[in-house]
C-alpha cells in the first residue's frame, strides 16, 4: 500500500498489514487462534502466535485493501457475534493504525476448539 | 426452523418478559421467600430464577449508563444493551419453566444466552453463564459453595475464549468475584454474606479497571462489560435481600430493540399447482430450505394453502410462481406491525416508501440512513426511496437496513450509511440481500447529501456508484456537539460540557461556545477557498440561536453562500458541510 505525501511516499507492505490484523485478532473474545489458510491434510492447524500472520492474507484491489482472516472459534460461543466482532475491531484497529479505510474484512472460521473439561 | 400446524399458534410470535406475572400461577411473583435476617444455606431452582430475573432488571435500570461508558466524548457506545438483550434472551428461556432445578435452570438459561448473545460483551456473559451451567449440572439445589465453583468456573470458562486475555475488562471483574466467592463460602455457608463479598468485590475489581486498561484511564470511565456484570450481581444480591427491583421507566426502548428481533414478513397465498406431484410435503420442505419459518401448508383439493414466515417475500413468492398459479396473495411486514402495536414505529414509514416506483425505467432505488426529521426530508427530497433511522447513537441494525432494501421497488439499490459505524451493518446487509445492491461508504450526513447529489437516474449502477463515490471525497464535514465526560483525544484535553468539534470524523477543535468551535473548523476546513457553506442545526438548538451563528458565519465570509437548514438530529448542535 502506497501513499503519496508532499514530501516523498509512505509504502506499508501487507506483511506489516497483516501482523496489526492478526494482532488485533488475538484481542477478540472468542477467537482463540489463527489458521493456516491451507488445511494441512483436511485439518486446520492452531498456529502459534509468531506465526500467526499465516492465518491473514492481505490483498489490494482497484486499491481497495481486503483483509481476509483464517481463524478458530471457541465451541460454544455465538459464532456470527465473534466473526462480527472480529471485522470491526480489525477494521478499527488498522484503519486507525494505517490511516486510511479498510474495504473489507472476510472472516474465514476454519474450525471450533472444543476446551470443556467434562 | 420451527414447523406449525395450527393457525392460531403463529399469534404466539412475539413473547414479551413479563416481571412479576409467572405463568406459572401457584409460583409467588418473582421474589425471594426467605425472611430478611434469615441464613439462606440452598437455593432451589425457583429462587435462582426470580434472581437472574432481578439481574435483568438492575441491568434495565443502569443499561443508559453503562452504553455512555464508552471510550470516546460523543456517545456511541451500546454495551448496556447488548448485555441487556442477551441476558433478557436467557431469563425468557427460563421464564416459564414449572418448578426446574438448579442445574436445568442454568442449563437452559446458558442456552438462551448463547442464541442471544449480541455483541462481544454478550458473548463473554454467555460464556460465564455457560460454564456456571457446567459447574451447577445435575444439581437441585445450589449451596454457597456451589455458587462459589459456579462462578469460578464460569469465570474460567469466560478466559478460555480468548488467546490474549485483557485485564481491565468484564473478564478480571468475573474472576475476583468468583475469587471473593470461594473465600466468603469457605467462612461461612450463608448466601447472602457471600453474595454480599462477591458484590463488594466485583464492585472493586470495576473501580480498578482504569488502572489495568490506560484507554479507561485516558478517558476517565471505568470498563463497561465490566460494570454490567457488577449490576448483574448486584440484582442478584438484591432479590437474595428480598428487595423488589422495579423494571426502568424506559423499558418501553428495550421493547422497540425485542420487537425488531421479530422481523420479517408474514407471507400468505394459495397455489394452484401445474403439476400433480406437488404435494404439501414437498413443498414445505423446499419452503424450510429457503429458510422460512413457521410453516403451514394445508391443501384443499387441488389448491395449496401456504403460511410462511420469511426475511424476504421475494424468493417464497418465485417459488411458489414456478411451481403453479398464485391467489389472493397477502403480505404482511411483521417488524412493523410489532412496532407499530408498541408505539414505536417512525411515524412517517408509509410516506417513506412510494407505492409503486414514479417511472419503469428507473429501477435503481435509494436507500440512506439519517437521524432527525429535518434531515430525513432532505433525503427525501432528494429523490432517497426509503429511510432508515438512525446515527451516531443508534446504529440501524443489519435487519433494518436490510428490510429497507427489501421494500425499495427496484432490483439494483444504492445504499447510503452517513455515518462510519453503519457501513458495517451496510455492507451485511448486501451480502444477505438477493438484490443488487450497492454501498457508497459515506461517513457523515454531508457526504451523503453529495453523493446523492452526483446521482444520474439514467447512468447504470456501476456509473452511478462511481460517481457518488467520487462525490464524497469533494465535501469537508464540520460537526459540533458537547463532550459528555472528560477525556484525551488525539491529543485534545476535552472537559465534560465542552464543545467539541470533528472534522471529518477527527476531533479537532473545542472551546467554550459552538460560534467559537464553528469558526475553528472553519477555518481547518479552508472555509475561504470554498463557495458553499451549508449547516444543519440540531435539536439542541434553537431556531433563533441558528440564525445568529449562520449570520456572523456570513459576516466572516462574505464571499462564500452560507446555508441554513433545519436538520433536527440529536446530539449534534450543527453538522455543516463546506464545498
Amino acid at each position: 500500500m502506497t501513499e503519496k505525501t508532499s514530501l516523498g511516499k509512505i509504502d506499508i507492505s501487507p506483511d506489516a498489514i497483516a501482523a496489526i490484523a492478526s494482532a488485533a485478532v488475538l484481542e477478540c473474545y472468542g477467537v482463540v487462534g489463527m489458521a493456516s489458510k491451507h488445511p494441512l491434510d483436511g485439518l486446520a492447524e492452531l498456529l502459534q502466535r509468531d506465526r500467526a500472520r499465516r492465518g491473514v492474507e492481505v490483498s489490494m484491489v482497484d486499491g481497495r485493501i481486503i483483509v481476509d482472516l483464517y481463524v478458530i472459534v471457541e465451541y460454544g460461543t455465538r459464532i456470527s457475534e465473534v466473526a462480527y466482532g472480529v471485522m470491526n475491531r480489525v477494521k478499527f484497529s488498522l484503519e486507525q493504525a494505517l490511516g486510511v479505510p479498510i474495504a473489507e474484512v472476510n472472516v474465514h472460521v476454519q474450525g471450533l476448539r472444543v476446551s470443556d473439561g467434562s | 426452523m420451527r414447523t406449525l400446524n395450527v393457525d392460531s399458534d403463529l399469534a404466539g410470535a412475539a413473547r414479551p418478559l413479563r416481571q412479576g406475572t409467572p405463568d406459572n400461577p401457584e409460583q409467588p411473583p418473582l421474589r425471594i421467600k426467605y425472611p430478611a435476617g434469615a441464613t439462606i444455606t440452598a437455593l432451589d431452582g425457583q429462587d435462582l430464577r426470580a434472581m437472574l430475573c432481578a439481574a435483568h432488571a438492575n441491568l434495565e435500570r443502569h443499561r443508559d449508563a453503562i452504553n455512555a461508558l464508552n471510550v470516546f466524548p460523543v456517545p456511541d457506545g451500546d454495551t448496556g444493551t447488548n448485555m441487556l438483550l442477551t441476558m433478557q434472551a436467557a431469563c425468557q428461556e427460563v421464564i416459564s419453566l414449572p418448578q426446574p432445578t438448579v442445574g436445568t435452570l442454568l442449563q437452559r438459561a446458558a442456552h438462551g444466552a448463547l442464541m442471544g448473545a449480541r455483541g462481544n460483551s454478550g458473548v463473554i456473559l454467555s460464556q460465564i453463564l455457560r460454564g456456571m451451567a457446567r459447574a451447577l449440572d445435575g444439581k437441585a439445589l445450589c449451596t454457597a459453595a456451589d455458587l462459589a465453583k459456579a462462578l469460578a468456573e464460569g469465570a474460567e470458562t469466560a478466559y478460555k475464549g480468548v488467546s490474549k486475555p485483557v485485564e481491565g475488562t468484564i473478564l478480571t471483574v468475573a474472576r475476583r468475584a468468583s475469587e471473593a466467592a470461594q473465600k466468603a463460602a469457605s467462612m461461612d455457608e450463608d448466601l447472602r454474606f457471600v453474595l454480599e463479598r462477591v458484590v463488594h468485590a466485583a464492585g472493586e475489581a470495576v473501580n480498578e479497571t482504569p488502572s489495568l486498561l490506560p484507554v479507561l484511564a485516558k478517558a476517565g470511565v471505568v470498563d463497561s462489560g465490566g460494570q454490567g456484570l457488577y449490576v448483574l450481581l448486584e440484582g442478584m444480591f438484591r432479590s437474595l435481600q428480598g428487595e423488589a427491583i422495579a423494571a426502568a421507566a424506559d423499558a418501553r426502548a428495550a421493547a422497540a430493540f425485542e420487537a425488531v428481533d421479530e422481523w420479517g414478513y408474514d407471507i400468505q397465498f394459495l397455489l394452484l399447482p401445474h403439476s400433480p406431484t406437488t404435494d404439501e410435503m414437498t413443498l414445505r420442505e423446499r419452503l424450510a430450505m429457503l429458510g422460512g419459518e413457521s410453516i403451514v401448508v394445508g391443501s384443499s383439493g387441488p389448491v395449496i394453502k401456504v403460511h410462511v414466515h420469511h426475511a424476504d417475500p421475494g424468493p417464497i413468492l418465485s417459488l411458489g410462481a414456478s411451481l403453479g398459479h398464485l391467489d389472493d396473495i397477502v403480505v404482511e411486514n411483521m417488524t412493523l406491525q410489532t412496532l407499530r402495536r408498541r408505539g414505536q414505529a417512525p411515524a412517517s414509514t408509509t410516506a417513506n416508501v412510494p407505492a409503486a416506483p414514479a417511472s419503469p425505467a428507473s429501477t435503481i432505488s435509494i436507500v440512506a440512513v439519517a437521524p432527525g426529521d429535518g434531515l430525513q426530508s432532505v433525503f427525501r427530497s432528494l429523490g432517497v426511496d426509503a429511510i432508515v433511522a438512525g446515527g451516531q447513537t443508534m446504529n440501524p441494525s443489519t435487519q433494518e437496513l436490510l428490510a429497507a432494501i427489501a421494500a425499495v421497488p427496484g432490483s439494483e439499490v444504492i445504499v447510503l450509511p452517513n455515518n462510519s459505524n453503519v457501513i458495517l451493518a451496510a455492507q451485511q446487509a448486501r451480502a444477505l440481500s438477493s438484490k443488487q445492491v450497492v454501498i457508497v461508504p459515506s461517513r457523515t450526513i454531508p457526504q451523503g447529501i453529495s453523493a446523492l447529489l452526483a446521482h444520474n437516474p439514467q447512468a447504470t449502477l456501476a456509473e452511478n456508484a462511481q460517481a457518488m463515490e467520487a462525490a464524497l471525497q469533494m465535501i469537508e464535514t464540520g460537526e459540533i456537539t458537547v463532550a459528555v465526560r472528560d477525556a484525551e483525544f488525539d491529543g485534545i484535553q476535552v472537559k465534560a460540557g465542552d464543545v467539541i468539534g470533528l472534522h471529518n470524523d477527527i476531533l479537532s477543535a473545542r472551546g467554550r461556545t459552538t460560534q467559537e468551535v464553528m469558526e475553528q473548523l472553519l477555518r481547518q476546513m479552508n472555509a475561504a477557498d470554498a463557495e458553499i457553506i451549508t449547516i444543519y442545526y440540531g435539536k439542541p438548538v434553537s431556531t433563533q440561536e441558528a440564525q445568529a451563528l449562520a449570520d456572523a458565519v456570513r459576516a466572516l465570509y462574505p464571499d462564500q453562500d452560507v446555508e441554513l437548514i433545519d436538520g433536527g438530529q440529536p446530539h449534534y448542535h450543527y453538522i455543516f458541510s463546506v464545498e
